[in-house]
Formats: structure tokens, sequence, C-alpha cells
């Protein structure tokens, strides 16, 4: 049986020049944020324990809990809001087709009966309300000719809503049923974000021409401003306000998050900044922040989100990171605790410790992209989308100095000889590349499409995988291959071969969901009739021990097999990662780490029955 | 070349064998095959009834198609002992399409000719006639 052990979860997706929305529940402390079509739930005193909800099918924009916290609505780029429960297994409570467009913000009524929801649309729907459980409107909401970027709802009666958007304007709306009461147009710039005070008192707007607008909540009338003194200079994406309805936080394209300190004439005064600890490249910009209980959270457009306390502001903050875009390979290393490396294609990669949880990014000095990357205890290589691969030495937690190689193809495959990890095997469309160190030994011309290749540890034998289904093993003799043999069982392309960790069996995996075990000195089929995946396979694994082999699959399944019994007897993790999983390694011999589309990796405990 | 769909007959043996395996339950499975020189649907082999579910998978060729009946014996929820009669149609993907298309198109007309069979199966590669997937189909 397998049991999810630990997640560590993707962060926000972040778009330069917008600002994100997250949002939380002060009585459970977790945050609510969106990655692609997933909403992830995060609890900020359990950073290991993530809910994900993925039954979005299109990329999921912003989601709250409702005032009771019983209901999560949240909303996607096709203007579907979904209304599920927190608890019982995220059931589906109903689904409503809003807008005709993107859905930018959401917000309850503080009855919990009433959703408005804004965003793009055509012609008349930018904004709407509606009732929670019927869907039917509760107002008419013109005024906006542009994408309404956010809403608001008072937190106390009488009810009113406000928004705000790329047409520069404020809108406010008395009701329910909500009609246009008036508008104000105080900015000159896309207004980003409008938040009632919890107390219902007042509400602040706030926009890319770094200003911030206070207004009387009941009546709509500008009543201040934030100071222009020590103020941002650059947009400001998202304000929240305290608890306590004194203070608010804002965040801002400069890099800064601001307290300010609002006076009972209505105007703010900066109180604090926070500058957020980074390189101070543009993955620095902040776009979201939230004020709950006594944690303030902001978010940066490279995804990290850092965990002020609000009591103690000069604390330093705890860093949450991740993973945004699809993790496409893990490399785990043997140090005690055991790290775990993640890249993902924009030249990502995260340090993972099992237990803890992010441990850091790994900077390079070039960023490229990497599409394959293989590792071992003091060495990094990856090759990325042109021509060159990249090898980089490891000391602890930093990089050294890189260096190149092109090698005049697109790599398709790399594999690193383990114990000699001076020799790299490295595969291209119609032959390999041997690497020596950063050196090309030589270069050969196979004949055949070549889509997967592997090296044995001690790099005295290579296998590469045709797109035919024919896996061809060659002895590497100093810098030539000689063809030994040539296995034919597959009927799809062969996507990756890996060696036993004791180099007496391998396993090969094709896109017609096969996997076959051979016995490396007879060339026999060892274990076969692995065939129940659904779709192609994309990563496969040996435990440290040799006695188990696992596959994961762009079905999003991981199956682990036991190489002595027959394939039947087998342990599936259904559902492992939205979209496919595809990366895929052994910790010990009773964990696997899987990673995928979704941007998060996860531990499983594995028990053979 | 003949016309496979309506040209194939059933010999008597295999409605014969198969009222005695849904009566007086003395066989555990039924494996037909097709003789094409005959043109006929014969009994290939016949399973005792302490045979088991890997006895029955470990007969039907792996690059060649069959028919086959098997009866399935289970505990539904209640821990009631039932039992059900499958008939598989067992076509890899590995097969002859000559001989998958022989097989298709008189599968119809030899299914009418059993009368009894309760659920029927089609499987391409020995993961869709898997243990859980009859226990599936049981209920």
């Amino acid at each position: 049986m397998a049991q999810l052990a630990e997640t560590y979860a993707c962060v926000p997706s972040t778009e330069r020049g917008r600002g994100i929305l997250i949002s939380g529940d002060p009585k459970s402390n977790s945050i609510l944020y969106c990655n692609g079509r997933s909403v992830i739930i995060r609890y900020l005193d359990r950073p290991l324990e993530v809910q994900v909800y993925g039954e979005h099918a299109y990329p999921a924009t912003v989601a709250r809990y409702s005032p009771n916290g019983e209901w999560i609505a949240s909303a996607d780029v096709s203007g579907t809001v979904r209304i599920w429960g927190t608890h019982n297994d995220f059931v589906l409570k109903k689904e409503f087709r809003v807008l005709s467009g993107r859905i930018d913000d959401l917000q309850w009524s503080p009855d919990g009966e009433r959703i408005v929801a804004s965003g793009e649309g055509k012609g008349k729907s930018l904004v709407r309300a509606f009732m929670w459980d019927s869907g039917t409107n509760v107002g008419e909401f013109d005024g906006h000719s542009r994408r309404v970027l956010s809403c608001a709802f008072k937190p106390t009666r009488p009810f009113r809503i406000v928004t705000c958007g790329e047409d520069f304007l404020v809108n406010f709306y008395e009701g329910p049923p909500f009609k246009f009461k008036l508008s104000h147009r105080d900015h000159s710039n896309f207004v980003n974000c409008i938040r009632f005070s919890p107390d219902g008192k007042r509400f602040i707007s706030v926009s890319s021409d770094k200003k911030g607008i206070l207004y009387d909540a009941k009546t709509g009338d500008k009543i201040g401003e934030l100071s222009s003194e020590d103020g941002h200079k650059g947009s400001i994406y998202a304000v929240s306000w305290s608890p306590d309805s004194r203070k608010v936080v804002t965040v801002s394209a400069d890099k800064s998050a601001k307290l300010w300190e609002i006076s009972d004439d209505n105007n703010g005064t900066v109180k604090r900044t926070l500058t957020c600890p980074g390189s101070g490249g543009v993955d620095d910009m902040l776009v979201g922040c939230l004020w709950q209980n006594d944690h303030i959270v902001t978010v940066s457009l490279g995804g990290s989100i850092f965990l002020y306390s609000a009591s103690d502001l000069d604390k330093a903050p705890l860093e949450l990171s991740g993973h945004m875009k699809n993790i496409n390979s893990i490399s785990v290393l043997k140090s005690d605790p055991k790290v775990i490396l993640s890249t993902s294609y924009d030249g990502l990669i995260v340090k993972w410790v099992q237990g803890i949880g992010y441990s850091g990014k790994l900077e390079r000095g070039v960023n490229s992209q990497i599409k394959c990357f293989a590792a071992v205890e003091e060495e990094i290589v990856s090759s990325g989308f042109d021509n060159k691969v990249w090898r980089y030495s490891l000391h602890g937690d930093q990089c050294g100095d890189g260096d190149c190689i092109d090698i005049g193809n697109q790599p398709k495959d790399l594999s690193l000889a383990r114990l000699s990890s001076e020799l790299a095997l490295v595969s291209f469309d119609t032959g390999v590349t041997l690497l020596r160190g950063t050196k090309i030994v030589s270069t050969i011309d196979l004949g055949f499409t070549v889509t997967a290749c592997t090296i044995a540890p001690n790099g005295t034998e290579a296998i590469v995988g045709g797109q035919d289904g024919k896996l061809h093993i060659y002895s590497v003799t100093g810098d030539t291959l000689q063809e030994e043999a040539v296995l034919e069982k597959h009927r799809g392309a062969i996507t990756v071969i890996r060696y036993s960790p004791d180099v007496s069996m391998f396993a090969s995996a094709d896109a017609n969901r096969e996997a076959v075990v051979w016995d490396c000195a007879t060339r026999e089929v060892k274990l076969k009739n692995m065939l129940y995946h659904t779709a192609r396979i994309n990563c496969l694994a040996w435990s440290p021990n040799g006695s188990m082999v696992a596959t994961g699959s762009l079905d999003t399944c991981v199956i682990v097999y036991e190489v002595d019994k027959p394939a039947s007897s087998r342990i599936t993790i259904k559902g492992a990662h939205l979209g496919g999983v595809y990366g895929l390694e052994f910790i010990d011999d009773q964990t696997v780490v899987s990673s995928g589309e979704d941007a998060c990796i996860r531990l499983w405990n594995v028990t053979p029955k | 070349m003949t016309n496979a769909a309506s040209g194939m007959a059933v010999h008597d043996d295999c409605k014969l064998k198969f009222m005695e395996l849904k009566t007086k339950r003395t066989h555990r499975f039924i494996v037909f095959k097709i003789e094409e020189k005959q043109k006929q649907v014969i009994v290939e082999k016949l399973g005792e009834p302490t045979e088991t579910y890997d006895d029955f998978t470990a007969s039907l060729p792996a690059e060649e198609c069959r028919y086959a009946v098997f009866d399935f014996d289970f505990m539904t929820e209640e821990n009631v002992p039932k039992s059900r009669i499958f008939f598989i149609a067992w076509s890899p993907d590995t097969a002859k399409v000559r001989s998958k298309m022989i097989y298709a198109s008189s599968k119809d007309r030899f299914k009418r000719e059993l009368d009894g069979i309760q659920v029927e199966l089609q499987a391409t590669d020995p993961t869709e006639m898997g243990l859980d997937v009859f226990k599936s189909r049981a209920n």
C-alpha cells in the first residue's frame, strides 16, 4: 500500500505586470492560492501539509473561503465559479458560469449568502453578483468599460459593493439589489486592488500610479489618501487590512512591502517598510499580500512566499518557495537527511530536505532552461533547449562555476556514469555523444532515431533506445561504441532506460504504456506484462536494494512493481500529480518521491503487500 | 477468401460443454478456438473445477486470439458466495490482424449459441483481464 507522507507544494502562478490575490481563513490559519488548474490550501503552521483541489477544467485564478469557513468558491479563466466544501473530500456544491471571460476577483458577502465576481467579459458582463446557492442575479453592474481587476463586499450592513478596474475607475454600488451609485476617477493608471476594512468603515484602492486612496464605506466619498512621502516607487499590486482596521499592508513592484498606519483623519503614513531578502532581480517584485491574524504573507513574482510576524516585524521572515511550472526531473543526493533536487523547464533548481521541506534555490551563473538533468554528489549536469550541455560543481548549498560544451545538436537525453561521473552520455536525434569532463570524446551517428539512452555506472556499457522500440546495447571502449545486441520487445518509442543499483538488471519503458525488466548478463526478459498504465510512461526508478521498480506516467499514476512477483501484484498510486508524473526517484527502500506537471513534489511511503 | 462473418459453424461439443459448466459445474473454464480450415469453433481446452484463475490465464496463448468462458466464484459484501459466468474475447495486441478480424466478426453469432453468459469481457492484454477487473465486473 502507498501513503502520502509529505507534499512540497507549488507556489502561486504569477504574471509580470499584474498582481495576484491570495486569501485565507483566520480560523484554520490557512491560505489559499492557485497554480495552473489546482487550488492549493496551505496551513501556515504546518507547511508540509497541503491540500490540492484539482477539479477545474481551466487554469484557476482566485479562491476564497466563505465567512463560516465551510465552503470555498474558486474561479477560473473560463468564467466558471465552483463552490465546494472544505471538509468532506471537497464535494462540489454548485458550479456557475458567471462571466464570459476570466474572473479576476471573487468575494463572499459577510452573511455567506451572496457572491460577487469580477473580471473580463463581453459587453456588460464584467461584474456579477449572485446568490450562492441558486445563482440568481442580485444586481445590475454597469459602469465599467474595461477589465475589472478587483471587487469588494462591505463586511457590515448596509451592504455595498465596490469595484475597480483597468479603466482607472472605482465604482460604488448600493443594494441589494445592487445599483450603480457613484464613480471615482482619482487614479491615473490601472486600479489593482480594492478592499474594505474589517470594521466596515472605510475602503482603500491601490493602483499602478503608486497611489492609495481611502474612501468612506457608507457613502463612497473620498476621505483621504496614503501619504506620498516615503511611498512606493512602483505600481502597487495588492493591499490588505490588519484585523483591527488600523493598518494596511501594500505590496509593490518596487520590491518592498509597506505598513501604513491609518490615522483618524483618514490619511495613511508609512510605519514600516519591509524589503524581501532576495537577489534583487525582477523575481523579487511583490505581487500579492494578505494580513491574517498575526501573519503578514507576501508573494513575489518568482513565487516565493514570505511569512512575517505582524507583532514582531524585525524578525526575519519565513521563506516558503517551490516550483511554479512543470517539474521535469528529480535527483536524490545521498546525504543525510536526504536532499532532493528538483528542476523545472524554466531553469529553476530547488533543494528540498526530507522532513523539513523547502531548503533553498540553487543559483547558477547562467539561468538557462533545463530539459534533462543529472546530479551526483559534487556535480550537476544539465541540458536545455539549445545545443549546450552545462556542468556545474556543487559545493554543499552553492553552485560553483559552470562550464558549457556545445555538442552541435539538441540533447534529447542525458546520462551520467554514476561511479565515474566524468563520463556522460548525451543522446540527440540521430546519435550519441560521449563526454569526458567538459570535452567531447566522440560523436557517433547511429543511423536510427534515438529517443532514450543510459550508461552503466562503471561506464563500460551503454543502452540506447530508438523510436521503433528497439533497445541497442553497446560496450564502451575508449571512445567508441561497439554494438553488442539488439533487443526487441517494445511496441512504441522507448522513453526511459535505467540500470538497477547493483547493475544486474535494467528496466526500460516506452510510449506505448509498457515497461520491461531485463537481466543484464543474459539479456533475457525478467519481468514483463507491466502494462498497467493507460498513457505513455515518462519516468522510471529503481529502489536502492533493487527489489522494486516504480514507473510514472502521463496518466497521473505511479505504479510500483516488485521484481520477483508477477506484475499483477502491483501498488498503484492514482492521481499522484494532476497533468502527469514527470520525475520519479526512490529515497530509500520504502519511500518514493514523485514530481509532475502540477509543480508539486510528493513523498509516498510504499510498503510491499 | 471466405466470408468470415457468416461462415463459421459452431461444433456441437462447444454447446454441450458449456451446458455442463452451467448446470453440473464440471469445468472451471473452457477455451474455444476457431479452426479456420474446418470453418468451425471447437473446444480447445477444458479446466478442472479445482483449477484457478492463474491456470486459466496460462492456457491463453499470448499471441493468438481465443474465446473463453470462465466460471468466477466470489464473495459479496454480505459474505454470500456467488458465481458469475464470464465470456472473454481474448484478442491480444500482438496477434495477427487476420486472426483478430475472424474472431471479432464471429463473436456475436457464437455468443448467441451459448445461453447463460452473465458478463462479457474483451481483453487485448493480460492487464485487461486481471483479477481486479473480474471482481469489479462481477457486481
